[in-house]
């Protein structure tokens, strides 16, 4: 039987995939995205990780604020490192803060919309007097408060995102919980005797999962901007070159007023098109999951 | 009309209140094993808070409810096991009760894995499908809900419950949202399953004809109480209370009663009228024809509720029993 | 009768394009409805007969193709362009849609969704008079004038319905099209809708087609009786002639399907029909009917039938009549 279940369930994903595949939007996004992960997987293949030592970039003999034309591909910065690397290996730092900041927040997110959402009562209350005062709370100076008391690393950066964007997802998951349970499939199921965990998992989750996948897809651009936002405003990891880092480096060394462009360009264009690409694929997942949203 | 044997379900006194709202303001009744059992009502009449208030699924404000003599609100986690294994619901709309995301086949297994009932699940499931008339099941295994015909989704929903062996059965509104073609088929089911399986049903619904079709017993509800009960044959051929007159006489297929069209809604249950709850629409106390004396206790004394057992009886002072 | 029919077709046919291809809802339809006349569609879900509805004011949704002709007091409905559609609808046919509650605004009060039509279509001289003839309206559905500034969620479901009726009303239309208007409501409420329905014809000699799946309602509600299966007319004649004594089979499964109380051949025995609707898109060879027809025989096979009489006034799509 479970044989059946499990090819049943394959059809679906294969139905939302030809579903995927007919939206020009979602495609597009997928395929910028599938062309900077590829870039930052073959990171090691496209630069080398050792130019970007200051140290080693002098000791070869690289020039310093060289345009592209003098120094292939992108040009070089301040201390001779070259910028194409920069991006190639800044792309892994910021496609993976994105991504893991994004796990943190639908886990924290998700579980509290959806202990609330099912809970109710006073638990409820208070989840949800939590999440609005998270909500309500500045975001950038929290950011930095708990950037500075933390301290400046990956890790880090990736909790203080978590722990700051999580209310977004609490509530629209406790909205969409609220709305299955009070569908009468959950009476049913309780009229049979499901526990709590067991109504959870195979008549709420279910349901609203297509949304919490989509949501996730479109808070990853918001994570890979704070990222930029936090590093720019020096407060981002100090070894590890995101784009954001990059910018910032750009940004305090002057290269803004000397007009050295393809310093700072690179990773500008970088960031504006991934955050484009989960922003295309999350809208086309959002219809998916909830075709009321889209035209059709 | 069953001496001897103790009623399977025994409701006693029971209030279901939602903060003002008196949704069930005093219900006693008692269901026996083999037994069709029709809870008649407009929407407001508490008939649904009430059956759901015996699934489980609803607080008591007071009041006890007794499923083959033991109280399930008071047995413990066990004992609600035992009661959910006992008693099965029946929905109106058989769409909303099947979650859109398992296949049939996981629907009607869900009970015994929830029980982790011992034996075959998957001869188990076949079973209850075939029972609830859906053959040959292996079918309908892997289809999804929206997959299958409305009266196939009834059906299912009616499998989900056989599945656990009930000896309850309740149903509320069972085929108000199937089609009249449809109807005929779910009722005579739910008929086949009370003669062959020793099941009781209680059913609610506002359709008149379909106590006819497959009830015993008929109780009529009004504003969160019962106000006449007794034999369908009694209530249906020869009512005593003016609302159930009432009720019976706008049946479109009554044939040439006079129509007696009552003005208005039922009332909040907020503000439910002093003395008798049905006075300000009831056809004969607006008649201004009932002696002095009676329509001063329709307007000054409440007549309670009747409880469902053996006998018949209508809460109304100008008609009732006494 | 002499007369002009309010609401004439002829050879209705309508046809949705899917994605799943070309489905067939309604396939060649003759009605006529006459002047203050009434008539009864009944059938199951997926008949058709709540596609025929909307065809007649143009509601369907676009691409649908519809064939044939709709004459709604003289003027060919598929023929209008979008000015003269905006003054069939109201004026000489309105629609009132079964679920009250999704057919309201909620953000506006039932005063206002009453007036609106009056002053768009120029019925009325001005706002003042309008409010006037909107609280008249709403008087004569049994609302009490004070609801006027109420939100629809303010109201009962059969308040809604009656808000729902006092609007089509308002242009004052020859034709008012109630599509189960009584579905979703308790017995006595609709009792009071049916009722308010007939008064309603009767003072203003308004006629009524008036659908639903429920055969027994109108045998009360209307004079005459059309019933529908797979897009066609399988039975049609006077409807207490033709709900007391069916002359095709599948009608005769409907009619069983509401027992006469006190009869005692249904007492205890629910009856119906068998089986499920056909799909629309994939409808059975021969008779459409015959895979559910307790009567089939091969005879059924080779063909559709078409209607024929059974008596005068009766006509009957089944071979053995």
């Amino acid at each position: 039987m479970t044989d059946l279940a499990r090819r049943r369930r394959k059809d679906i994903l294969e139905r939302m995939w030809s579903q995927f595949r007919s939206s020009p939007q979602g495609m597009l996004g997928l395929a910028i995205l599938a062309l900077f992960v590829a870039i930052a997987l073959a990171a090691p293949l496209l630069a080398d990780a050792g130019s970007l030592d200051p140290v080693t970039a002098r000791g070869r003999g690289y020039p310093q604020w060289a345009p592209p034309g003098e120094f292939p591909l992108l040009g070089t910065d301040n201390l001779r490192r070259p910028v194409w690397a920069q991006f190639v290996w800044g792309s892994r730092i910021s496609l993976a803060v994105g991504l893991a900041a994004t796990v943190l927040t639908v886990v924290i997110g998700a579980t509290i919309g959806i202990i609330a959402g099912f809970v109710g009562g006073r638990v409820e209350a208070v989840l949800m007097k939590l999440t609005e005062w998270f909500l309500v709370i500045p975001f950038l100076p929290l950011a930095i408060v708990l950037a500075s008391i933390l301290g400046r690393s990956v890790w880090n950066i990736i909790f203080v995102i978590g722990v700051t964007s999580w209310p977004w997802t609490a509530r629209l998951v406790r909205s969409q919980v609220l709305t299955v349970k009070q569908r009468l499939f959950v009476d049913r199921a309780r009229s049979l005797g499901a526990s709590g965990p067991r109504l959870v998992s195979t008549h709420i989750l279910p349901n609203i999962s297509g949304l919490i996948v989509a949501n996730a897809t479109l808070s990853v651009p918001i994570s890979i901007l704070t990222e930029t936002t936090l590093s720019f405003l020096g407060l981002g990891s100090a070894g590890a070159a995101s784009w954001g880092k990059t910018l910032e480096d750009a940004f305090v060394n002057g290269a803004i007023t000397r007009g050295a462009w393809w310093y700072f360009v690179p990773a500008g264009i970088g960031i504006m098109t991934v955050v484009l690409a989960f922003t295309l694929i999350g809208r086309t997942l959002e219809e998916i999951a909830d075709p009321r949203l889209g035209g059709r | 009309m069953h001496p001897g044997v103790t009623p399977l379900l025994r409701v006693d006194d029971v209030h279901v209140h939602f903060g003002d709202a008196k949704a069930v303001d005093g219900v006693s009744l008692e269901v026996w094993p083999g037994e069709v059992m029709a809870l008649v009502g407009e929407s407001g009449s508490g008939k649904t808070t009430l059956i759901r208030a015996i699934q489980g699924l609803q607080r008591l404000t007071s009041g006890t409810i007794a499923f083959d003599g033991a109280d399930p609100l008071a047995a413990g986690r066990t004992g609600r096991q035992a009661h959910h294994d006992g008693v099965q619901m029946v929905f109106q709309d058989p769409t909303g009760a099947l979650n859109p995301r398992q296949t049939i086949y996981d629907v009607v297994a869900e009970g015994p894995r929830i029980r982790k009932a011992d034996g075959h699940e998957r001869e188990m499931v076949a079973s209850a499908l075939s029972r609830a008339g859906l053959r040959p099941p292996e079918r309908f295994f892997p289809l999804y809900p929206h997959e299958i015909s409305g009266g196939q989704r009834q059906r299912v929903v009616i499998a989900g419950a056989m599945v656990m062996g009930p000896r309850l059965l309740l149903a509320d509104e069972p085929v108000a949202s199937l089609d009249a073609s449809i109807r005929g088929e779910i009722l005579a089911l739910m008929r086949r399953l009370v003669d062959e399986e020793e099941l009781a049903v209680v059913v609610v619904t506002h359709d008149l004809g379909l106590a006819w079709n497959i009830a015993d017993r008929v109780a009529v509800m009004y504003l969160g109480r019962i106000v006449e009960t007794g034999t369908t044959e009694e209530i249906l051929r020869a009512p005593r209370h003016p609302y159930t007159r009432a009720l019976l006489s706008v049946v479109p297929e009554a044939g040439n009663v006079e129509r007696q069209i009552l003005r208005g809604e039922i009332p909040d249950l907020r503000r439910i009228p002093q003395g008798c709850r049905f006075h300000p629409r009831c056809p004969l106390f607006q008649s201004g024809t009932l002696p002095p004396h009676i329509s001063a206790r329709c307007t000054g004394e409440d007549p309670g509720g009747v409880p469902v057992g053996l006998v018949a009886g209508a809460a109304c002072w100008a008609t009732g029993s006494g | 009768m002499m007369t002009e029919p309010v609401l004439s077709l002829r050879d209705l046919t309508i046809t949705y394009h899917t994605s799943g291809g070309a489905v067939p809802a309604v396939r060649g339809v003759d009605l006529d409805i006459q002047r203050g006349g009434s008539l009864g569609l009944a059938g199951e879900s997926g008949c058709g007969k709540s596609t025929l509805a909307n065809s007649i004011l143009r509601l369907l949704p676009p691409g649908t193709e519809v064939q044939g002709e709709i004459m709604l007091d003289g003027r060919d409905v598929l023929d209008l362009n979008p000015g003269g559609l905006r003054a069939v609808r109201w004026t000489s046919g309105a629609i009132v849609f079964q679920g009250a509650l999704h057919a309201l605004n909620p953000v506006q009060t039932v005063g206002e969704q009453i007036v609106e039509p009056m002053l768009v279509h120029g019925t009325t001289a001005d706002e003042k008079e309008a409010k006037r003839q909107a609280i008249e309206l709403l008087g004569r559905v049994g609302i009490s004038p004070d609801r006027f500034h109420s939100f629809p969620h303010q109201l009962s479901g059969g308040q809604r319905q009656r808000v729902l009726i006092a609007m089509a009303l308002a242009c004052d239309p020859l034709l008012l099209i109630a599509d189960e208007p009584t579905t979703a409501l308790d017995l006595m409420v609709q009792a009071q809708v049916l009722t308010l329905l007939q008064d309603l014809k009767e003072e203003r000699g308004l006629a009524l087609l008036f659908i639903t799946h429920d055969l027994s309602v109108l045998t009360s509600a209307c004079n005459d009786l059309a019933v529908m299966y797979a897009g066609r007319i399988v039975e049609e004649g006077s409807s207490a002639r033709v709900f007391a004594d069916p002359a095709h089979p599948y009608t005769r499964g409907l009619a069983s399907a509401f027992p006469v109380i006190g009869d005692m051949s249904s007492r205890m025995a629910p009856s119906g029909l068998g089986g499920d609707p056909p799909t629309p898109g994939d409808l059975p060879s021969g008779c459409p009917f015959h895979p559910r027809c307790p009567l089939a025989t091969a005879a059924c096979l080779p063909e559709e039938p078409g209607l024929r009489p059974v008596t005068d006034d009766r006509r009957a799509a089944c071979i053995l009549v």
